[in-house]
């Protein structure tokens, strides 16, 4: 290797191993900031098998799940998300991912099968999760 | 491609994970810890089985790297007809011989970016298969099961954990790049000044 050849590898690396090191850096830290701020979340008691508590925050769900998933995690029945969208029940649609629906069935509306998911979920868990009221007792 | 990938993953499961890290650990450029962050969440939320889904991922991944090894010792006979008798190229080949077992360690689950080159090397340069497969399956037990595991503690929230492993990983590599530039440049400059004294002052 000529010695222009072997200066030129060495500026290559020390200049990619700054980039590098900058970027991914600020990076790192800017996402040990994040994962500080969330701690885990509680694990359910042992005896129940698999971690199957609702999950409430709509802001985790991404245009990569599909229905099914997503009625898994908020404990939301599939029809109820099915529904909101008015598309029908099949197993394809079960196997497509919310941006894949949003592309085909309503190409027109960006992000409205993600927006709709998420209000029909909202409006779902405020119903089965609320929590009645006491009755009122008169008092003599 | 991860939003794709992460798809099929809870369409069809474990198999799905298992052709990803196979396929990735022959060279795709495929977002390697992120999906086995996120096969972790989905292991705790009862769409993945952890203990088969990790020996699909571990059995698949280690299948792999032994087989991008298998490549380099192939093309060993095309290098070795280059390179034999080369000061330089049996230098390398005593480094790796060294210094190999770390590389195929570290690179499993910190330097993921520079692995495949590092399992080529490997099997170009002699290095025994035993301890490549022995570094391979240590470094890739830590990646499956250690990085699934912090998917699996995060749950929904695996995303925040995926970010923070890809740039450290990133950052290593750029220190491991800038690390090795500076050693470069050293004995480089090492040898000039060498050259320099032992010329005769006219």
């Amino acid at each position: 290797m000529s010695p222009k050849i072997q200066r030129l590898l060495v500026w290559g690396l020390i200049t990619a191993g700054i980039l590098l090191a900058v970027f991914f850096g600020l990076r790192a830290a800017f996402a040990f900031r994040e994962f500080r701020r969330h701690g885990p979340p509680p694990f359910a008691p042992m005896e129940v098998k698999n971690d199957q508590t609702a999950e409430t925050d709509v802001e985790l769900i991404r245009d990569w799940m599909t229905i099914p998933y997503i009625a898994k995690m908020y404990r939301v029945p599939p029809d109820v998300l099915l529904d909101a969208l008015s598309l029908p029940r099949s197993k394809s649609i079960g196997e497509k991912s919310l941006k894949q629906l949003n592309d085909e069935y309503f190409p027109q509306a960006e992000g409205f099968v993600i927006t709709t998911v998420k209000a029909a979920i909202l409006e779902f868990q405020a119903q089965a999760f609320s929590t009645p009221t006491p009755p009122v007792i008169p008092t003599p | 491609m991860s939003d794709f990938l992460l798809t099929q993953i809870i369409n069809y499961g474990a198999p799905v994970l298992g052709m990803i890290v196979f396929i990735g650990a022959l060279g795709a450029p495929f977002p390697g810890t992120l999906i086995v962050v996120a096969a972790g969440a989905f292991a705790r939320q009862g769409l993945l089985a952890w203990h088969t889904t990790g020996l699909i991922a571990l059995v698949s991944v280690v299948l792999g790297d032994n087989l991008s090894y298998g490549m380099g010792h192939f093309a060993r006979e095309a290098v070795l007809r280059r390179f034999q008798g080369s000061q330089n190229w049996a230098k390398a080949e005593s480094t790796f011989a060294r210094w190999g077992g770390m590389a195929v360690f570290w690179t499993r689950f910190l330097i993921t970016g520079i692995a495949v080159p590092v399992n080529l090397i490997a099997g170009t340069s002699g290095f025994g298969i035993r301890r490549f497969f022995l570094y391979d399956l240590a470094g890739e037990a830590i990646w499956i099961f250690g990085y699934g595991g912090l998917g699996y503690l995060f749950g929904m929230q695996w995303e925040v954990v995926s970010e923070l492993l890809g740039s450290v990983s990133g950052l290593a590599l750029g220190l491991v790049l800038l690390g090795l530039g500076v050693w470069l440049g050293v004995r480089q400059w090492r040898i000039v000044e060498a050259r320099k004294a032992n010329v005769p002052e006219a």
